[in-house]
């Protein structure tokens, strides 16, 4: 019979698995051929990425007129979709920097896939405030640098200006958390490859990791310095983006509960995106015993909790609005509530906040398919919390005359889509060359030689 | 430094005479010579640096050729205004054209012409673009082929010698002619003729006024209306701010009554079918069907007469018999019946000779219906055999317009190739007002120059010039005018003895006050008064609007684009419904309709237009020409884009086969008509969706309050407060220091909501001033509209029968401007003259200043808009930059007229003068609505008006702190009692 110490005692990983059982699981899917539904998914995401690509094309050799905006309704599925995979990158952040600090060991089996979410999120996200605007050649004009137009600089009081910063930052400090993480992995590669390419590639990147007490050390090291130096960006990144609009004087907009709001909404779209990916990944390359129902548990409940922040920012901008008293402010939330937009808002509604409800129920908790659509959901109505944000506040708001609506053109469809494709395409390419799973980190985790896990069922 | 010492005491005095020595600062006369060190090397460096950047990459090569012969008086680069006379319609109201490097660039309104008083309507602002309209005809057609002027004199030459000797009609149709030159000219022409006559008609005929003259008085006059002597204004159906008669005269004279702070206030009652732009502006407007008028104009004849009466009728008379000699009855009917009944109405209360002028007439409609019916007849009957059509479109205008076919020879002078021109046999076409010589007399005993201002830029030749030819006289047409000049007009004054001086004088203000000769009237004949049979079901009624007017205009892409200033919709004509008779039929904006009577059918979509009469239809004049034809490929090209025009290829539909002669007057109703919904639907181009300032019922906030973003008092509250003055800013704790500190300018604008009819003039203006792109009717039903300024028009009250308030809404310049702090690249920035700036040259197009402008005044190059056309960009104002894609623009307070200024008094070294700067929307103002100057000039006129206690800003409370003040519209009575706010 099993002895169980306690809950929190139960094994990471299942299956008993030895240390070189795991760089086998881990590296199998690299050294393979990659299968009919890889190629698949592939075909389809690259398909995806070339649509979105000649929609850009044609948008910048055209203008931005090509979108449905109108002179009222001046951002909305460029802001929208930029503002949702900022939001989407945030659970790598989160998992691989605040978790590790308070010592969540069970991220091990997500952290690396969720940090490679993170950059390829915040690649799409950076490319729509680039796109969006009117003359992108000149995009490179929100950086200050030093130049010859007098000097001029840039104006330091406006939140997209911000946006450039936090942006760029997130995406260095992201992308190097992500690397110095990889290199012990990189290291096993390079120890197992066959001589070659990819060899090559590997022995330079993993910089003669050794493996030695001391390398490990200061590697650790390293990581808690990052980690650390990642954690304020977790809150940031978004507070910074939600900026962008509580800045502004547009009822819907100014609000100081903006950023907390944003943040959590960002870690709940996030986790989601976790999910959604993960399940997959697990299934697919047969990755069950590292991923396991726990995993996918602890982000459920994650996600009950962040979803809850998030039904609560939306009660309390409904009531802050009746509140002040401001009447154009409290025509704006029964606006997004009862107006033309009413069917984004309750989609938003009840993608967000009633949905995650049933996560409540240990039974939906572990049935992945039901877990799944669920993320898939969130998903969808996270985008439509900031598509609600943005299109109705400025849809409608302080002179009626010049209130306008607001319909997607065939580019800006195409556009959004062409992000997805980005991201799967990368997410896909990032499968099959690098290893999904932390092996150095899972290592640590795993129940081999420890007397408690055994028998655990 | 060491101690100075001193040996005398004169020497010390001598020492402290002397400014104090020092070592590091050279004081005058003490400047080393030569660069020294430091200084070589810094230019060295310098020029070095200098010489390497040079070299790096090639300047673009840029050509300025030079004048080969510089015209004497001219400044490349500046500006210059001749007067001269309006020829968009015949109000010719006084120019002034603006030249730059030998091309008129702009129109703007005379400021001392006796009729207009310096406003300019969107016609007359848009009319400058025809002059660099590509699609003119460039020389003369003979037979559909183009050929030289020499052969088509030779060939109709003969024609008219063969006409001469045999005998036969000849015909001259034209529309109204005052010009005194024009006249003798054709004076002469006819008179070779045994036959000859010249028939003129107005395609918006007011020939029933004249008939009723003719009938009363026993003279065919129309009488000049004195709307700044009323103090009760009454219109039947009489759109006088908007298109009838002489709309700037008319808003001028009717907004001097209206000027809260001099106490005058005149009461307007508006007896109307279908809300007209003067409906929008009366304090009581009582929306009857053309038939229902007769009753209502006789029961008000009635009752002023002496009778009594009851209702609307009742309360008309009462206040015209308040006002008596002080009142003004205008009918805008073609029924000589109502015409007549108005006239006894005015000869009632004694308004001839006060407020009505028939010894000075109007000449501004001269148009005579019965003679154009008989014509037509003649026409059909075959009997006439020259037929010259100058200045008029009759096959597109005239029910039965065809007819012109049916002489032997048809002659056109149109500049463009209209519906008439096609039907000709020859074309000889008159070049744009602008090109030639030529005079008006809009009003007896005033008589206008029209001086070109260009030489003509194709092979037209003017229509007095051709006439002259054919008369066997041939002369310029400068000499034509100034022969008439020296014969018939200086000898009508007395005040210049010598014919240069007179000449000259008449020439530099453009016009000259003389006296007239018009027939004196006899003493006034009542008519029989009979009371009109009853109303039928539905009713048509034709209208122009203020931008198309009868269709002359229809090539001009800004007065396609110019939003209605009553429905806002812009590149289409629709069947207006009242939204009671639309809810009967189960129709909704945008349906097609199919309007039918009597084997006529037309299809449009409908628009739904509160205070409509319930039995009244209405549709507007002067689409469907084929001048617009060349709207096809209007608008930026991409793979959503829709066609500008409609299905047949045209703007809009022509409904002027629908006027009909009836009595010897061309009518603008029908009666009978049915109305069916096709099924189809065409949303309308409308720049404005929602019409009121109210929200929603469903999704309004309580207490259920309009937005007090129009804010209105009432005639006795302002005259409790009128005295009291409020301060320019409003005394609010500030935490922090003032972001801006202002120098000695502070450019602020007024505009006074109670004077504003809404017309539009200011929109085009704007237009032609800022070089504002057209772009198309697809772009406006997307909302993306470039204008400016943009008038905003707000429904309040019942539906059959609301106020309105109109809003000209710009960029407010705020002081705490939102756009300012978002912009990234620091692209719109403040000046230290109080303007928010847009740097065109850093815009990125984040769009962001947009998004954040609570006012939604900014515009976006959402493409790169056409200016393909060489010819139509010579219009562009070289002050002002042309806009590239992706970028942001928006109201600038016409900076480059406040730099022109400033420039001008720096010149003269003196600072700017109140009333120096006009921006382009306040010149134009027929009712003198809008107040530009500098906030840190004492007694300004803007800083003035901005002390008075009407003032309020939009949306004070978000602080943006707008430099734009609004004056609160004063109404006569209020429906809640106190002070209301619109909505």
């Amino acid at each position: 019979m099993a002895r169980v110490y306690s809950v929190f005692a139960r094994p990471l990983i299942q299956g008993d698995k030895r240390l070189a059982q795991v760089t086998e699981d881990v590296c199998r899917p690299m050294e393979r051929r990659p299968g009919p539904w890889w190629w698949a998914a592939f075909t389809a995401s690259s398909a995806l990425l070339l649509l979105g690509m000649s929609a850009i094309t044609y948008q910048i050799a055209t203008g931005v007129g090509t979108w449905g905006l109108n002179t009222t309704v001046g951002w909305a599925f460029d802001i929208t979709n930029f503002v949702f995979w900022i939001g989407i990158g945030h659970a790598g952040t989160l998992i691989s920097a605040i978790l590790y600090l308070f010592r969540q060991r069970w991220r091990t089996s997500v952290n690396r896939s969720a940090e490679a979410m993170t950059l390829f999120a915040v690649m799409c996200a950076g490319l729509f405030p680039v796109i969006h605007m009117g003359r992108p050649w000149l995009a490179y004009w929100i950086f200050p640098y030093p130049n010859t137009r007098g000097s001029l600089w840039i104006n330091f009081r406006s939140p997209l200006a911000w946006d450039a910063f936090a942006i760029s930052t997130y995406f260095i400090i992201s992308a190097l958390f992500w690397y110095v993480g990889l290199i012990p992995d990189l290291a096993t590669i390079r120890d197992r490859g066959k001589p070659g390419f990819r060899q090559r590639l590997a022995a330079l990147f993993s910089l003669g990791w050794d493996g030695s007490y001391r390398t490990w050390n200061r590697y650790e090291m390293a990581y808690l310095l990052l980690a650390g130096l990642a954690t304020p960006l977790v809150v940031s990144v978004h507070t910074i983006v939600s900026w962008d609009f509580a800045v502004a004087v547009i009822p819907g907009w100014h609000a100081t509960i903006f950023p907390p709001y944003f943040v959590a909404g960002a870690i709940f779209s996030g986790l989601a995106m976790v999910l959604t990916l993960m399940i997959i990944a697990r299934k697919t390359m047969g990755l069950e015993d590292y991923i396991t129902v726990r995993h996918i548990e602890r982000l459920c409940k994650l996600i009950i909790a962040t979803g809850g922040m998030v039904g609560l920012a939306y009660l309390t901008e409904f009531f802050m609005a009746q509140y002040s008293g401001n009447r154009y402010e409290q025509f704006v939330f029964l606006n997004r509530a009862m107006g033309p937009f009413a069917w984004a808002y309750w989609t938003m509604v009840s993608c967000n906040v009633l949905a995650p409800q049933l996560l409540w129920f240990r039974k939906i908790r572990t049935n992945l398919a039901v877990v799944f659509l669920l993320s898939l959901l969130i998903n969808v109505g996270m985008w439509f919390e900031r598509f609600v944000i943005i299109v109705t506040s400025l849809h409608r708001d302080y002179l009626p005359s010049s209130w306008a609506g607001y319909s997607p053109t065939v580019i800006e469809v195409a556009t959004l889509l062409g992000s997805f494709g980005l991201f799967f395409t990368m997410f896909l390419l990032f499968c099959r060359v690098l290893p999904v799973i932390a092996m150095g980190e899972v290592k640590g985790v795993l129940s081999y030689g420890r007397k408690h896990g055994e028998g655990h069922p | 430094m060491p101690n100075a010492y001193w040996r005398s005491l004169k020497e010390r005095e001598a020492e402290e005479l002397q400014p104090p020595k020092s070592e590091t600062v050279p004081t005058q006369g003490e400047i080393p010579s030569g660069p020294g060190r430091r200084g070589f090397l810094k230019a060295a460096g310098f020029s070095f640096a200098s010489a390497w950047l040079a070299a790096c990459s090639r300047a673009p090569e840029q050509k300025a050729l030079p004048f080969l012969e510089e015209p004497e008086g001219i400044i490349p680069g500046k500006s210059y205004w001749y007067a001269s006379t309006c020829a968009a319609c015949p109000a010719a109201c006084g120019l002034l054209v603006k030249t730059r490097d030998g091309r008129p660039i702009k129109l703007e309104g005379n400021p001392g012409h006796p009729l207009s008083q310096g406003g300019l309507c969107a016609v007359g602002q848009a009319s400058i673009l025809g002059l660099y309209d590509s699609r003119r005809l460039k020389g003369p057609v003979a037979a559909g082929k183009s050929a030289t002027w020499e052969e088509v004199d030779r060939e109709l030459g003969r024609k008219l010698e063969a006409v001469r000797g045999q005998g036969g009609a000849v015909r001259l149709l034209t529309g109204t002619v005052h010009s005194p030159t024009e006249l003798a000219v054709i004076r002469r022409f006819l008179a070779q003729f045994k036959d000859g006559r010249h028939v003129q008609y107005d395609a918006l005929s007011c020939s029933a006024i004249l008939d009723a003259h003719e009938r009363t008085f026993g003279v065919r006059v129309l009488p000049r209306y004195r709307f700044d002597q009323a103090d009760v204004v009454v219109g039947f159906d009489a759109d006088f701010l908007g298109t009838w008669i002489s709309p700037v005269e008319f808003t001028a004279g009717y907004s001097s009554g209206r000027k809260p702070e001099f106490l005058r206030f005149c009461y307007h009652i508006q007896a109307e079918s279908r809300m007209s732009l003067t409906g929008t502006k009366a304090d009581r407007r009582i929306p009857v069907s053309p038939a229902g008028m007769a009753s209502l104009m006789a029961e008000v004849a009635a009752a002023v007469e002496g009778g009594a009466a009851a209702g609307e009728a009742g309360e008309i008379a009462g206040r015209l018999l308040q006002a008596k000699g002080r009142s003004l009855v205008v009918c805008g009917s073609q029924d000589t019946a109502l015409q007549m009944i108005a006239n006894t109405i005015n000869h009632a209360l004694g308004n001839y000779g006060q407020t009505l002028d028939i010894v000075h007439p109007s000449r501004q409609r001269l148009g005579n219906d019965r003679e154009l019916e008989l014509l037509l007849r003649e026409l059909e009957a075959g009997k006439v055999r020259v037929l010259l059509v100058a200045g008029a479109n009759p096959v597109f205008e005239l029910p039965g317009g065809e007819a012109v076919k049916r002489a032997e020879v048809v002659v056109s002078f149109s500049e463009r190739p209209d519906e008439t021109a096609e039907a000709s046999h020859y074309v000889c076409p008159a070049p744009h007002a602008l090109e030639s010589w030529g005079d008006a007399e809009p009003a007896a005993g005033l008589v206008t120059i029209r001086q070109p201002a260009v030489r003509p830029l194709g092979g037209a030749r003017p229509f007095v010039e051709t006439l002259a030819a054919w008369t066997g006289r041939p002369q310029a047409a400068y000499e034509l005018v100034r022969t008439t000049w020296r014969e018939e007009i200086h000898p009508r004054q007395r005040g210049q003895a010598d014919f240069e001086t007179f000449w000259e004088q008449a020439l530099q203000r453009g016009y000259a006050e003389t006296g007239s000769s018009s027939p004196a009237a006899r003493a006034f004949a009542r008519p029989d008064l009979k009371r009109p049979a009853g109303a039928p079901d539905l009713e048509l009624v034709l209208y122009p609007t203020p931008a198309m007017l009868d269709g002359r205009h229809a090539y001009n892409p800004w007065l396609h684009e110019l939003p209605d200033p009553v429905t806002k919709v812009t590149w289409d004509n629709y069947v207006s419904l009242a939204p009671g008779a639309a809810a009967r039929l189960g129709i909704a904006d945008g349906d097609m309709v199919r309007v039918e009577s009597g084997g006529r059918a037309m299809e449009l979509p409908a628009l739904l237009q509160p205070g409509q009469n319930e039995r009244t239809i209405a549709v507007a004049l002067g689409y469907g020409s084929l001048l617009s034809r060349r709207f096809a490929d209007l608008g930026p090209n991409w793979i959503d884009r829709a066609p500008t025009v409609g299905e047949t290829g045209l703007v809009g539909v022509n409904a002027a086969p629908w006027l009909r002669f009836t009595e010897g007057t061309l009518r603008f109703e029908s009666a009978g008509v049915t109305v069916t919904k096709t099924g189809k639907r065409r949303p309308l181009a409308c720049t404005q969706q929602h019409h009121t300032l109210s929200v929603p019922a469903h999704l309004a906030p309580s207490p259920r309050e309009p937005r007090p973003i129009v804010q209105e008092t009432t005639v006795a509250r302002w005259n409790g407060e009128r005295l009291r003055q409020q301060p320019l800013e409003p005394d609010r704790p500030e935490l922090w220091p003032p972001d801006h500190t202002y120098g000695p300018h502070r450019w602020a604008m007024v505009v006074d909501l109670n004077a504003c009819t809404g017309c539009s003039a200011c929109v085009v203006a704007c237009q032609v001033e800022n070089n504002i792109p057209v772009v198309g009717r697809d772009e406006v039903v997307r909302k993306r509209e470039m204008h400016w300024i943009r008038v905003d028009r707000y429904y309040s009250g019942p539906v059959e029968n609301p106020q309105v308030a109109h809003q000209p809404m710009f960029c407010q310049q705020c002081e705490h401007a939102p756009c300012e702090t978002v912009c990234p690249v620091l692209a719109t920035v403040h000046s230290a003259e109080g303007l928010n700036q847009q740097v065109y040259n850093r815009c990125v197009g984040t769009r962001y200043c947009a998004n954040n402008c609570p006012y939604k005044t900014r515009r976006f190059n959402w493409f790169a808009y056409a200016r393909k056309d060489a010819l139509a960009n010579l219009v562009l104002n070289p002050d002002v930059t042309v806009r590239s894609r992706g970028v942001m623009e928006k109201c600038t307070f016409c900076v480059q007229r406040i730099q022109e200024a400033k420039i001008e008094a720096k010149r003269r070294g003196e600072p700017v003068q109140d009333g120096e700067i006009l921006t382009a929307c306040q010149q134009s103002c027929p009712a003198q609505a809008i107040y530009f100057g500098n906030l840190n000039q004492k007694g300004a006129k803007a800083a003035q008006m901005m002390t008075s206690a009407r003032r309020y800003r939009v949306l004070e409370e978000i602080n943006v702190r707008p430099s734009v003040g609004y004056l609160k519209i004063v109404r006569h009575e209020s429906a809640a009692g106190g002070e209301k706010q619109h909505g």
